[in-house]
This record gives C-alpha cells, sequence and structure tokens, in this order.
C-alpha cells in the first residue's frame, strides 16, 4: 500500500471532526473520498498534508510515518495537494507559479547561487524546460507570462494541477479538481487525470459531482460525520443502503 | 527566474556602483563626504531590512542588530586589542549568531505578533546597551574612544583611515558587497521563493519550503549586514550611544523602505535617496525633518501605495489605459 491511515481522529475541541478512520490507498489508482457536507473530507486533507497536527493514530506513507512531519517535509516525501479554493501565488506569472513548485523542494544551495556557478544556470535551464513541458502538457503555454491572477478559472485550476504535478509527487492529492468547470472542461480534466494514472501517480480525490467521481475512481471511501461508513469500487458503493441513507438523509435535513 | 518588467540587476547595480565613484569626483567636502557615506550606511540597512521584509514580516529589532555589530567591535578592538580589519570580520557573525536565537523565538509568529515581538526586542536590547555592563558599554554616557579604522597594511605602505574621504571609499566597498549579494539574491530563486512566501505562506510550505526555516535564514543575513554597518558606525563615529539603535533611527529605516517600495529591491534604494536628497534641501527645516517625512510617508501611502518604485508602471499603465479608452471611441463612432 502507498498511504495507510491507521486508526486517524482529529478533534476540534468537543468536535469530533474524524474518528477512528482507517483505509488505505493502493499506488496507481484513482481513490475517491466522498460524503455530504461536513464529513470530515477537507480535515483528512489537512491531516495527511501535515496543515493540522492528528489527535491520534498514525498515517503512514511508502512504509515510512508522516504524521507529525511539516508540510513542507511531507511534501518532500511525496504527498502533494490542491487547495478547494484555488490557491496560487497569484501576483506571479504563470511559468514562475510553475517553477516555484518545481524548485520550492529543491536543496537550495546558497553559495552556488550567489555566484551563479555553471551547475546553479545548468539547474535553472533544466528547471525552465520542465516548467514548459508541464505547462504544454495542460494547454497552459500559451499563458506562461501572464499574471496567475489574471487568468480565468478554468486555466487556475490547471496551473493548480501543474504545480501539484512540478513537485514529483507520487500521491497527487486534489480537493474538488471539477468544481465550477464546464461539462466540457470537466471531461478534460478526467482525461488529464487518467492519464496521470497511466503514467504511475496515485490520486487522492474530494468531488462532489457524482457522475465524475463514479466514473472515475477505482476505488471510493465514503465518510459522513467524521466517520467510515462504506468502501468499495463504485458498484458497491453506488448499491450500499449505508451511503443511500447517509445522503438522503443529508438530503433531508438540508431541506 | 522568468523576465520581471523593470531595471535589469546588472545595469541597476552598475548605476549605483557608478555614483558612488561619482560622489567624490564630482565634490572632496567633508561635509558632504559626510552625508554621502551615511547614505550609504542607510542603504545597506534598508537593502537588508527590506530583504527580511521580501517575506511579508517586518523586524522593527533590525537597527538593534547594528547596535550588536556597532558594540561587539568596539569591545573586540578596545577591550581584546583587535584589530579594526579583524573585527570587520567577526563582529558582523556576532550580530548573525545573536540573531539566530532571537529569530528563532520571533518567528514562530507572524504579522502584527511579529512585529510586537521585534519591537520589545528593540526596546530591551537598547535598555542594554543603556544601563547593563556600564563599564564596558559605556551606560547612558555613551562608549567613547572608539578608535578609527586601522590603517591597512599593504605591499610597500598603508592605506590610512583617518580622512573622510578613505573612509567614505571603505563605506563604499561594504556597500558594493552587501548591494551584490542582496541583489544577486532577489533575482534567483531565493527572491521567487520569498516572494511566494509572502503571498500564500501555506501553499508555499505544502508545495515544500520549510517556511520557518527560510525566514531564518532571511533574519540571520539581514542581522549580518545590519551588524557589516554597525562596525563601520562604531569607528567612524567613535562614539556610541544606545539611542543610536533606538525607535527613532528604526522607524526612519521603515519609512525609508517604504516611501521606495519593499517589494521591490529598488525600492530602499529609491526611498533612501530621495528622502536624503529630501532632508539636504530641507536642512534649515532641521526641527521638523520627521514631520516631513511623515507627510511625504502619507502622501506616497495615498497615491502609489507599492512605492515610488511603482509609479513609471502606474503611469504607464494609466496612459495605455487612456490610449485604449481613446481607441475604443474612436472604433465605437467607426462601427455603424
Amino acid at each position: 500500500m502507498l498511504l495507510e491511515l491507521r486508526d486517524v481522529s482529529k478533534r476540534f475541541g468537543g468536535l469530533h471532526a474524524v474518528t477512528g478512520l482507517s483505509m488505505t490507498v493502493a499506488p496507481r489508482t484513482i481513490h475517491g473520498l466522498i460524503g455530504p457536507n461536513g464529513a470530515g473530507k477537507s480535515t483528512v486533507f489537512n491531516l495527511l498534508t501535515g496543515v493540522l497536527p492528528l489527535s491520534s493514530g498514525e498515517i503512514v506513507f511508502k512504509g515510512a510515518r508522516v504524521s507529525g512531519l511539516r508540510p513542507s517535509e511531507i511534501c518532500r516525501r511525496g504527498i502533494a495537494r490542491t487547495f478547494q479554493a484555488t490557491t496560487l501565488f497569484r501576483e506571479s506569472t504563470v511559468l514562475d507559479n510553475v517553477l516555484l513548485a518545481l524548485q520550492l523542494h529543491a536543496a537550495t544551495a546558497f553559495v552556488s547561487t550567489l555566484l551563479g556557478t555553471a551547475a546553479y544556470r545548468d539547474r535553472e535551464r533544466s528547471a525552465r524546460a520542465r516548467a514548459r513541458a508541464l505547462l504544454a502538457s495542460l494547454r497552459l503555454l500559451d499563458l506562461a507570462d501572464e499574471r496567475a491572477g489574471n487568468l480565468p478559472h478554468r486555466d487556475q485550476k490547471a496551473l493548480c494541477l501543474a504545480m501539484v504535478l512540478a513537485t514529483a509527487a507520487e500521491l497527487v492529492i486534489l480537493d474538488e479538481p471539477l468544481a465550477g468547470l464546464t461539462a466540457q472542461e470537466s471531461t478534460d480534466t478526467m482525461a488529464v487525470l487518467r492519464t496521470l494514472r497511466a503514467e504511475g501517480k496515485t490520486i487522492l480525490l474530494v468531488e462532489h459531482d457524482m457522475r465524475a467521481v463514479m466514473g472515475l475512481c477505482d476505488v471510493i471511501t465514503v465518510l459522513d460525520h467524521g466517520v467510515l461508513i462504506a468502501e468499495g469500487t463504485p458498484r458497491d458503493i453506488q448499491a450500499n443502503p449505508v451511503v443511500i441513507e447517509a445522503y438522503l438523509g443529508a438530503e433531508e435535513s438540508r431541506a | 527566474m522568468s523576465r520581471r518588467p523593470g531595471l535589469s540587476p546588472a545595469l541597476g547595480f552598475g548605476l549605483l556602483a557608478a555614483a558612488g565613484v561619482a560622489v567624490p569626483v564630482l565634490t572632496r567636502d567633508s561635509y558632504y563626504l559626510d552625508v554621502a557615506t551615511t547614505l550609504l550606511m542607510n542603504l545597506v540597512l534598508t537593502l537588508s531590512l527590506r530583504l527580511e521584509m521580501s517575506t511579508g514580516q517586518l523586524n522593527m529589532a533590525h537597527i538593534s542588530f547594528m547596535g550588536v555589530g556597532a558594540y561587539a567591535s568596539a569591545l573586540l578592538v578596545t577591550r581584546a586589542g583587535w584589530s579594526f580589519w579583524g573585527s570587520l570580520a567577526v563582529a558582523p557573525l556576532v550580530a548573525a549568531l545573536v540573531a539566530v536565537p532571537v529569530g528563532r523565538i520571533a518567528l514562530r509568529v507572524s504579522g502584527p505578533y511579529y512585529f510586537l515581538i521585534t519591537f520589545a526586542f528593540l526596546e530591551v536590547l537598547r535598555l542594554f546597551f543603556n544601563n547593563f555592563f556600564v563599564d564596558y558599554l559605556g551606560g547612558p554616557s555613551g562608549l567613547v574612544e572608539i578608535p578609527r579604522p586601522h590603517p591597512l597594511p599593504l605591499s610597500g605602505g598603508a592605506i590610512g583611515f583617518a580622512g573622510k574621504l578613505p573612509q567614505y571609499w571603505l563605506m563604499y566597498a561594504l556597500f558594493l558587497l552587501a548591494a551584490a549579494v542582496l541583489i544577486r539574491l532577489e533575482y534567483s530563486r531565493f527572491g521567487l521563493v520569498a516572494s511566494a512566501i509572502r503571498q500564500r505562506d501555506l501553499l508555499a510550505e505544502t508545495l515544500g519550503v520549510d517556511i520557518i526555516r527560510y525566514k531564518l535564514g532571511v533574519f540571520v543575513l539581514g542581522s549580518f549586514f545590519a551588524g557589516l554597518v554597525g562596525v563601520f558606525f562604531a569607528h567612524s563615529h567613535q562614539v556610541l550611544h544606545s539611542s543610536d539603535f533606538g525607535l527613532e533611527p528604526m522607524v526612519l529605516l521603515v519609512v525609508f523602505t517604504v516611501i521606495g517600495g519593499a517589494q521591490s529591491v529598488w525600492g530602499p534604494v529609491v526611498g533612501t535617496l530621495v528622502l536624503a536628497v529630501t532632508s539636504e534641501l530641507l536642512r534649515e527645516l532641521h526641527h521638523y525633518e520627521i514631520l516631513v517625512y511623515g507627510a511625504v510617508l502619507m502622501v506616497v501611502m495615498l497615491v502609489c501605495p507599492e512605492g515610488l518604485v511603482s509609479l513609471p508602471g502606474r503611469i504607464a499603465h494609466a496612459l495605455t489605459r487612456r490610449r485604449d479608452a481613446k481607441a475604443a471611441a474612436v472604433g465605437a463612432r467607426v462601427a455603424p
């Protein structure tokens, strides 16, 4: 298993956001995490990436414990994420955003940078080439010199994805990658995600578009009130009475 | 990094270096040399303050590290019998060393809390210089009789540093060193990472930057350059008072930097130069200097909050908009 959560809990004061969650993510899969609003999905992402500390339990990635590490260290171990709201360095150019993501985790050698040594210049050149290739693969190359904050929503989403890929993380965590996209844009993004899986990436995502989740995911984990209520293939999940109950119940209470 | 609009780093640095050479060519008047030397000291202080601000934090104790460098050098030379040149190499490192624990504590918080913690440190250190180890630090009456920089032995003679001119050249050399490092860093990946941290520190962190370590590195480096200025200050003024490293000169540094624009490495250069010239033009109004600075600060914050350095870009932007508007108006008339 690539990722393993062992009895993970998170409390905010008296609120139990996640309770005793144990789940695994297999390599080279697209794994969906779903559940009604407030089920604890975003909290799980924040725990996985070290943005929030666990109350108890542990998280193991590639056989090594990552819970308790700083977010930057977790990223270097190979877990990278996007945020629910499109989160970019808005004042920087599109190319700089990707360069940042490419280099932020790289060792920064102070003296060679200062002296502008040949090694430094080589590294910069190859980073730019990789950044451009990534932008091209997501059809963003024409926008390379635009300020990221000026892009339309769809391209900002794509840029977020480009940045996560730039970190070379094996496990890519996506918080609502399809939110706010048109049907065509969703289809395009889903194709990109399938390509990534074929290239060896593992994807863990939260998404509200159920048709997309069912069509895209290999495995789905369902949370409700911070507790795992079901896990399985899309077909299993769709037929699971507990899941239907949770969603319908949520619908009723929302109405 | 991708090209950014504005001055190319090499050209900007060349202009600064040339301007520095031009001063003693144009005048040997000791008053103006003094003004120019002070200007160079302020430039190193504001450039290094801006380095720290580039990660989004205002260190109100920046000038305290100038004080650490100054007192450390004065003590090394007068008490330990060091040569000025040995002290010049070591005292800034003392300032950097002191900055490590201070930064570790202060950088646990950010925003207004960071401002307050560093402000408290500024006052604590000023009081320390003023009230503790009076036999060594001089207490309220100041630390006096600090020798001038010792002659620098060279093959076939020595350069003396008694006069204003050689002191100016010494400070010029220190300025070139600091400016080269700080401008270079700004245009390297370090500058890019700093701007990433300032814009969205959480995103930078989840993309793999150890932001605490990065901020600490910037804090220590900034303090090193403040300490370097301190060494020169101690031996050119020959007297140190705790108030030299208090709130008022610190506020001036912030004003210089902010008026020029803290977003760009050229901001502190522009701000420090503009205000130095202003203050010379208004020399008669000496007592009101700080009032004038206050007024200039308010006007700049209202007219261009990103500092004077952003002014050309804003003007160009406004002009293009007007041209576009005109073109649109013409187009509208042409359209059926």
